[in-house]
């Protein structure tokens, strides 16, 4: 798939499908038996309600000509009987209500959000981050109304459809039969409605995810948009994708609204349709004034809770908007996955192979092209090649955040795919090239790599990597609160902050991907002088440019467009003088300077 | 009510649609009572009265009103969600504005997740506050008003008796707003930091997975999503406790006129008439008062996230254009620190008594230990932040006078920390000067030694790059964001640590060209390795915030100082020709 930006609409792979709204029951379904108590209380609420009319009735036909004061009183009795009981039920009704609605919105947000931690990197370089975090974030709560509200209402306004259809039932079967006659009208035109209503969420959800990303990147952005004066050219593109969410808006309203309006005139004309039938009728004999009356009384109560049903019929319509793009992710298929049948990686020795790896990350393309290396338990193993070349994605492979084309990566001897990712990663420290920082102390973030450490072995691992004086040095030393972006840390302090991160691990295997290359030369010589140490009894992986830092490795692999063109220690490939060589003639006396 | 004033301050400009809308709601509204009169109508006339002739026109009437009446409706639904789109709209693009003016040091505090709620969620209650309840309250109160007129005009009384009940219920009302507010702060404020747990899981999404911390994200993230749960669960809590006591309420009304308006009949005290019609208009004292839980709580909703936005848009940016600001000139490229010293917080200071001239054409060096103060020199010198004291002029005139604009306009940063768009290569590099060719685009990208391997990839410079630049190396997004920074062609440039991922064949190339590019213009330059900063007119050695030596190459390694230790250890001995010539050497080749 493409990668998509901000302004470009993602496409629907999913078509309308009830399957949807059966998933969305299926999260409802534990809550059965609550719903069902809730139904129930409505009941009585609406009985007691129905109460009200009859109560009143009485007052006039009975108690108040008859001058019947303790009847006017025990009628008004019954009636707070009634407000009360409907309170009471009121009250249960919206504790309830509120427990499942949001019950099952804290479920759905889960799922999606467990979801979203076992997809690849690939989901995540393929899309803007803000349109992933409006689904788990502002979809799931859109749904909030409908899951609450919606499913009790449809449920009480059916089962009073039902009973009213069956007092017309009762009072003129004929006449009961031309009042449904309504119907089919109805859903013709909620059929032709359906569809571009349902295209109109879609246009919306789709344009609201726009809107988010580009905020969010907006925001992400913000200090680059700054410094190149480039606000108002922003602004005029916010303002553009602000009107086409508050266009595709108004486009959605307009086909939804038509709903009501449909139903109100339908429902007029089937009263009018029964009043002339109906009176004819009366001339011929077939019904009697009073039926007809109650009749026609009937019918316009039968049409208001169709008209609600009819709103819960948008709610559906709007929610599935976003109930598919819930789904579409959780059910994206991660493209790397744990086997279903994967072992535990056993305690890792630290041999590596690679044999015969192509790898590329769109079909056609080759990124690496036969790769072949051995790596003993131990070694240190310098990745050096031009920018672009493949030397990160060698070290991806390894972790696994991509799979492989064709061939295999063997660890200890096993396939690396034939193992829980868990456990595969687990043994591993990776110190990435953009260091991320999450927001929280300095101490949260480095002991990320192992959550059980003290804070002791913190400061250690900082210590070990040269952190310790610049973290020492801040208000709060290791508790100074840093936000996601890093702000008010330099790069090379969040290279360090990353590397005691990945160094507190303790991995079996330890990848450094330009762990240095923003670092002072002065702490970079200090932290060579421990690496040795930092580095025994682990299998490494470095990407460096500086030449000083990958002298002393076991292996060298100079890789160019995705081949490995030289192999060696530094010894060797200095004397085969060839693009080994060219490099280190580049950077002078480095070298020697070891 | 402050946030009704607010909101007011946006609605005040379509206050004669919203008055149209409003109105026509109202027309609706008295259109609901003809049909049933009609109705009633056909019934007495035509059915009992046998007036048969009286039923088609009756018919007619009652067709034609509904059909009107839905016409006006769709229209007046239209017509307030147009409005309260034009309102969000207005709003959301003030708050876009506001997150532009400002500056770095809200950003290093404010987390990205948390603006994101002000501009979804919070928003979203604001919609449906200017779309829905407005009109809800209107067409309520103005229905609760008419039917206390008009029962007044004909039986006071009863009529009072009735009213009896609305000073407890106005005390209802008062407790729930004023215990449903808090209620929904807090929603709304956990919504925020569910949306930064999200966020930062997903911007970190490859740590996660780098160190397999899936599970305990999961667990972090649960914490948060169950907060959310109950601070929603804790709001309905408080509208357990008081919606069915003022519904109940409204229900006593219809004891109260039993019992009272019955007994008042008897004693003839209300003709019965009267009391029929008591009956029939109850409905219109009755659902307002039932509806006021309800809008009630919309109200304390909007306001809630109202307070939040407010803050927002009241954030004031310490940093601004003076009202007479200055422009570029001639001398654009003269830059001076003297005696600057600045803190980021409450610490120490980290820059102290920083003086020096740059003028146009030099290189200016910065090199030292991380955290000496490099960078914040360039947060300075590009009015990121303000110095605490001492002056930086730049153009010969202090950096406060100028448009910020307008100086950053004359200068390219490009920053230790890499962030390209979600865009194509063209767009990011174009992301200064949108309207530039894709000649001159190129040309950027092959000064900075870009042009390659963007030309290697399969679509080019239509190439899409994700955000933060996934799918390119280190030192790939590095040479776009210098490109991006050379296309502005500035008068003056700073490379912030520019190449620290490019291998040193193309950094050496790069230098090279950026020697002819930088000529008349000034350049300033951060690195940590002595190669790339040899060549320049000045070298500033920095640590911990000042300035320990200053010089070129040579002075400075016959100062003996820090500096010559330093290229000491970078390069084995000094001997500066030998290694000179390899390089040109090679240069040539």
């Amino acid at each position: 798939m493409a990668r998509n930006k901000f302004d470009v609409d993602e496409e629907l792979e999913s078509p309308f499908r009830l399957v949807h709204f059966k998933r969305l029951l299926g999260y409802v379904k534990p809550y059965k038996k609550l719903m069902a108590l809730t139904v129930f209380l409505m009941l009585v609420a609406s009985l007691a309600n129905l109460f009200g009319p009859y109560l009143i009735k009485q007052a006039i036909d009975e108690e108040i000509p008859s001058g019947n004061t303790g009847g006017i009183v025990m009628l008004a009795g019954i009636y707070l009987i009634a407000v009360i009981v409907t309170g009471v039920c009121m009250k249960y009704r919206i504790r309830i209500m509120a427990r499942i609605g949001q019950s099952v919105i804290q479920h759905i947000r889960k799922d999606l959000f467990i979801h979203l931690q076992k997809l690849s990197f690939s989901y995540y370089d393929n899309r803007p981050h803000g349109k992933i975090l409006a689904r788990v974030v502002n979809y799931v709560n859109s749904l909030s109304d409908l899951l609450s509200n919606g499913i009790i209402n449809l449920i009480t306004d059916l089962f009073s459809i039902a009973v009213i259809v069956g007092f017309m039932l009762y009072i003129d079967v004929q006449l009961t039969i031309l009042t449904l006659a309504g119907l089919p009208v109805l859903a013709t035109i909620v059929f032709i409605l359906k569809n571009a209503q349902r295209r109109g969420w879609q246009r919306l959800s789709n344009k609201q995810s726009n809107l988010n990303a580009y905020i969010h990147e907006s925001i992400n952005g913000i200090k680059i948009t700054q410094s190149f004066a480039r606000e108002e050219e922003n602004k005029k593109i916010f303002r553009d994708v602000s009107n086409s969410y508050r266009s595709s808006w108004m486009k959605a309203v307009r086909i939804q609204f038509l709903l009501s309006p449909s139903i109100d005139n339908i429902s007029v004309l089937t009263v009018s349709f029964i009043y002339v039938v109906g009176i004819a009728s009366i001339g011929d004999g077939g019904v009697t004034a009073g039926a007809l009356i109650a009749f026609t009384g009937y019918i316009w109560m039968f049409w208001a809770p169709l008209a609600n049903v009819g709103n819960f019929y948008n709610a559906i319509i709007t929610a599935m908007a976003y109930l598919e793009r819930i789904f579409e992710t959780i059910d994206e298929k991660p493209t790397v996955k744990s086997d279903p049948h994967a072992a535990m990686l056993p305690p890792i020795k630290g041999k590596v192979e690679f044999d015969q790896v192509v790898f590329g990350y769109e079909t056609e393309e080759r990124i690496l092209d036969h790769i072949n290396f051995k790596v003993n338990p131990g070694d240190t193993i310098a990745l050096v090649g031009a920018t672009g070349s493949g030397k990160t994605t060698i070290v991806n492979l390894i972790s696994r955040f991509y799979d492989v084309k064709s061939g295999q990566i063997k660890i200890d001897g096993t396939d690396i795919k034939t193992v829980t990712l868990a456990s595969l990663r687990e043994q591993m420290g990776i110190m990435l090239q953009d260091p991320f920082i999450f927001s929280g102390t300095i101490m949260d973030n480095i002991r990320y790599g192992r959550l059980g450490a003290t804070d002791e072995e913190v400061i250690r691992a900082a210590r070990a990597v040269q952190a310790h004086d610049f973290i020492d040095g801040l208000e709060d030393g290791y508790f100074t609160e840093v936000n996601e972006r890093g702000t008010r840390l330099s790069s090379g302090q969040r290279q360090l902050i990353s590397f005691a991160r990945a160094l507190l691990a303790d991995p079996k295997i330890l990848i450094l991907d330009e762990a240095t290359s923003s670092i002072d030369t002065e702490t970079e010589l200090a932290l060579q002088k421990g690496l040795e140490t930092l580095l025994s009894g682990r299998t490494s992986f470095i990407i460096a440019h500086r030449l000083s830092t990958i002298k002393n490795a076991t292996k060298i692999l100079y890789i160019e467009n995705g081949r490995i063109i030289e192999k060696g220690t530094h010894n060797e490939l200095m004397e085969k003088k060839g693009q080994y060589w060219k490099l280190s003639n580049y950077q002078g006396h480095s070298i020697e300077a070891g | 009510m402050q946030s009704l004033r607010w909101i007011w301050g946006y609605i005040k400009r379509f206050r004669g649609k919203y008055a149209i809308g409003l109105l026509l709601a109202l027309f609706v509204s008295g259109l609901n009572m003809l049909n049933p009169y009609f109705a009633g109508q056909i019934v007495d006339e035509v059915i009992f009265g046998q007036r048969e002739s009286l039923l088609w026109p009756l018919l007619g009437l009652m067709i034609g009103v509904m059909f009107f009446k839905s016409v006006i409706r769709y229209g007046y639904q239209l017509m307030f969600e147009s409005l309260s789109q034009s309102v969000i709209f207005k709003i959301r693009e003030q708050l876009y504005d506001r997150l532009h003016q400002l500056d770095f040091r809200f950003y290093d505090k404010t987390k990205t997740g948390d603006i994101m709620a002000r501009m979804t969620g919070d928003m979203e209650a604001v919609r449906h506050f200017t779309a829905w309840s407005i009109y809800m309250i209107f067409e309520n109160s103005t229905i609760l008003l008419f039917a206390i007129a008009f029962m007044f005009y004909i039986h006071p009384p009863l009529t009072i008796t009735l009213l009896t009940v609305t000073p407890i219920i106005g005390f209802v009302a008062y407790k729930l707003s004023y215990d449903v507010k808090p209620t929904f702060s807090a929603i709304r404020g956990q919504f925020a930091r569910l949306n930064s747990v999200v966020q930062e899981n997903i911007s970190g999404n490859r740590v996660v997975k780098a160190f397999a911390k899936e599970k305990y994200e999961i667990d972090k993230f649960s914490v948060e999503n169950e907060a959310f749960k109950e601070k929603n669960l804790q709001s309905a809590k408080v509208w357990e406790k008081y919606l069915p006591v003022l519904d109940s309420l409204a229900g006593l009304l219809m004891v109260l006129m039993i019992l009272v308006g019955g007994i008042m009949v008897i004693g003839g005290s209300l003709s019965f008439g009267e009391f029929v019609i008591f009956n029939s208009l109850i409905w219109a004292l009755n659902n307002p008062m039932r509806m006021a839980g309800w809008l009630i709580n919309d109200v304390q909703r909007f306001i809630a996230s109202a307070e939040k936005i407010e803050d927002l848009l009241n954030t004031e940016p310490t940093i601004t254009s003076p009202v007479q600001s200055k422009k570029g000139s001639d001398s654009t490229g003269v830059v001076e620190f003297s005696h600057v010293s600045f803190s980021y917080g409450e610490e120490e200071e980290v820059l102290k008594d920083i003086s020096f001239r740059a003028n146009p054409g030099q290189t200016i060096a910065l090199i030292g230990p991380s955290g000496a103060g490099k960078t914040t020199v360039i947060n300075l010198l590009c009015r990121y932040y303000d110095a605490d004291s001492g002056e930086v002029r730049v153009g010969k005139q202090n950096i406060k006078k100028w448009d910020i604009r307008s100086l950053r306009e004359n200068t390219a940063v490009v920053m230790q920390d890499t962030f390209l768009f979600s865009d194509t290569i063209e767009g990011n590099i174009a992301y200064g000067v949108p309207d530039a060719s894709l000649e001159s685009i190129q040309a950027a990208a092959k000064m900075a030694e870009a042009h390659d391997f963007i030309t290697q990839l399969p679509e080019g410079y239509d190439t899409i790059v994700g955000e933060r630049g996934v799918g390119l190396s280190g030192g790939q997004k590095q040479r776009i964001a210098l490109a991006r920074a050379l296309l502005k062609n500035p008068s003056i440039l700073i490379l912030d640590d520019t190449t620290s991922s490019v291998d040193m064949e193309t950094e050496l190339r790069i230098q090279k060209t950026l020697k002819t590019f930088s000529q008349g213009k000034t350049c300033f330059m951060i690195a940590h390795r002595i190669s790339s900063v040899k060549e320049a007119d000045l070298i500033l050695v920095m640590k911990k915030g000042r300035i320990i030596e200053r010089g070129t190459h040579e002075r400075l390694l016959a100062n003996k100082g820090y500096y010559y230790t330093l290229c000491k250890n970078q390069y084995g001995n000094v001997d500066e020709k030998h290694h000179r010539k390899e390089v040109i050497g090679y240069g040539t080749q």
